[in-house]
């Protein structure tokens, strides 16, 4: 179940997963992997395009 | 008779529970469209900083400056908000800091807490400012994934660290020296500036831009009315930005961060005259659109540490000493070598410098909050320097760093051939053909 609550009377916090803290973190770090991973991607994509420019061979 | 007293007893708690109510729905609106409005910011800083660059380069500028923001975001989500809470007295964390967290119960939608989101969202868009003011500054010759990195940085740490120090009800900076900075002129704009001039150091200026003798060239964008354009959206979305500094308090006065009360018309009179002042400085000094328009962007920063408390022909007259001096400051950089492709480090450097201290030459004496010194001359210095230091020494020892591992500048072919042409799948102006070939004087 997604959802942390049964009911909407006296509810709180109500986003996906709040009431599992192993849930959470798992999605934060997979966020935070995908930021990394993009930067580490365009640093690979950027090295090769400039590449082709300065070594075309 | 009880009866009808206990129904009006029980009608004036209806009453009261829904006034709050609507105090709270009051503060989340009035934050979320100060937020929307800052978005005009990055559109502005798009078309400026895409019309600044050489047409064989304008789509890699556009994507470079969309991905600062993009970027900036889940950062400031990551670490940011929680550095801001966390560090308002120096370098050591608080547990305050903890409701910033990005697994705590206040970082996401609760209803028990309709404040931390829209909040949140504001100091973001801040962020993601500080981080677009340096995108122009470096474009055309700069690695992205470098960029990124340095946006990073900039956006989602060291402003924000100045931010807890100067910007918040309990900083250092305003408990010992009553600092002052109401619209984040120094805590934003000389964090920002001097950041990208300690970047600007080391990345080097574009080819072409300087001679052999040393004497510079101008290297035009290809599209000024898209510039103008983008800096009057900027002007736009800067009335977001300072409304975003006043704090509403449902039932009571405004008050600016530091908990002094304040109007919202102070910001209504002092924006439009420092826009008016800066403006009218730069035309005077250049009768260039560029600079004019620029010199409003800086009137408006120069005018910005003391908006609250300005009477406002003295905000005309600082913005105007701001435009007016903008175009010297970037002709002193250029002489020293420094390649600033849209003036960022003399608009918010220069410009938030002047907005600092003008508020300690020219306003001292006002009292601080219950437990804080007021404004005076030393703390503005103090504050500047330590906004100067915070941007420089990030900026230079973090570009220095990617520059040894050639992960900050474009090579020089590419430059040549033209960034679009190199690494980007479509033209910018496909009726026109490939992206042009360089054409600047030293090529």
């Amino acid at each position: 179940m997604a959802s942390p609550i049964t009911t909407w009377d006296g509810a709180a916090e109500y986003f996906t997963f709040a009431h599992s803290p192993i849930l959470l973190n798992g999605i934060l770090i997979a966020a935070v992997a995908f930021v990394v991973f993009a930067v580490i991607y365009d640093a690979a994509h950027e090295t090769g395009a400039y590449k082709k420019v300065t070594n075309p061979k | 008779m009880e009866q009808q007293i206990a129904d009006l007893v029980a009608k004036v708690a209806a009453l009261e529970k829904s006034s709050g109510m609507i105090g709270t729905i009051d503060l989340e609106i009035y934050y979320f469209w100060a937020t929307a409005f800052m978005m005009l910011i990055h559109a502005g800083f798009l078309a400026y900083e895409m019309g600044a660059s050489r047409a064989k380069n304008v789509l890699a500028s556009g994507i470079k400056n969309i991905l600062a923001f993009a970027f900036v975001v889940p950062t400031f989500y990551f670490f940011g908000w929680w550095i801001y809470l966390a560090f308002p007295n120096g370098f050591v964390p608080s547990a305050d800091g903890d409701a910033g967290l990005p697994w705590a119960m206040a970082m996401g939608p609760n209803l028990s807490d309709n404040a931390t989101g829209v909040f949140w969202a504001a100091f973001t868009l801040f962020a993601a400012t500080t981080a677009s003011i340096m995108s122009g500054a470096v474009i055309e010759r700069i690695k992205v994934y470098g960029f990124v990195i340095l946006a990073i940085l900039l956006g989602s740490v060291a402003w924000i660290l100045v931010c807890s120090w100067g910007w918040h009800p309990s900083g250092w900076m305003l408990k010992s020296y009553g600092f002052h900075d109401f619209g984040c002129a120094g805590i934003v704009h000389v964090v920002a500036g001097f950041f990208t001039l300690g970047v600007l150091i080391n990345l080097g200026p574009r080819i072409g831009k300087f001679n052999a003798d040393g004497t510079a060239n101008d290297l035009p964008g290809h599209n000024i009315p898209m510039v103008l354009i983008g800096l009057m959206l900027i002007i736009v979305g800067f009335f977001g930005f300072l409304a975003a500094c006043v704090i509403l308090n449902a039932g009571g006065q405004w008050t600016n961060i530091y908990g002094q009360p304040m109007t919202l018309s102070s910001v209504g009179f002092n924006c439009l005259m420092g826009f008016s002042g800066g403006l009218i400085g730069a035309w005077v000094m250049t009768r260039d659109p560029f600079w004019m328009m620029s010199g409003g962007l800086a009137g408006i920063i120069s005018a910005a540490g003391g908006m609250d408390i300005w009477y406002p022909p003295l905000a005309f007259i600082v913005a105007a000493f701001g435009g007016l001096t903008i175009k010297p400051f970037y002709d002193m950089l250029t002489k020293f070598g420094i390649d600033d492709a849209v003036g960022a480090v003399a608009v918010h450097g220069w410009g938030g410098v002047v907005g600092v201290v003008s508020v300690g030459l020219l306003a001292s004496g006002y009292p601080g909050p219950a437990d804080a010194p007021g404004i005076s001359l030393v703390g503005q210095i103090v504050g500047v320097a330590v906004c100067m230091a915070v941007g420089f020494i990030p900026g230079y020892v973090c570009s220095l760093i990617l520059n040894v591992f050639g992960s900050l500048r474009v090579p020089d072919e590419v430059q040549l051939m033209g960034l679009d042409q190199a690494k980007v799948p479509v033209h910018a102006y496909p009726e026109s053909g490939k992206a042009p070939a360089a054409t600047v004087p030293a090529e």
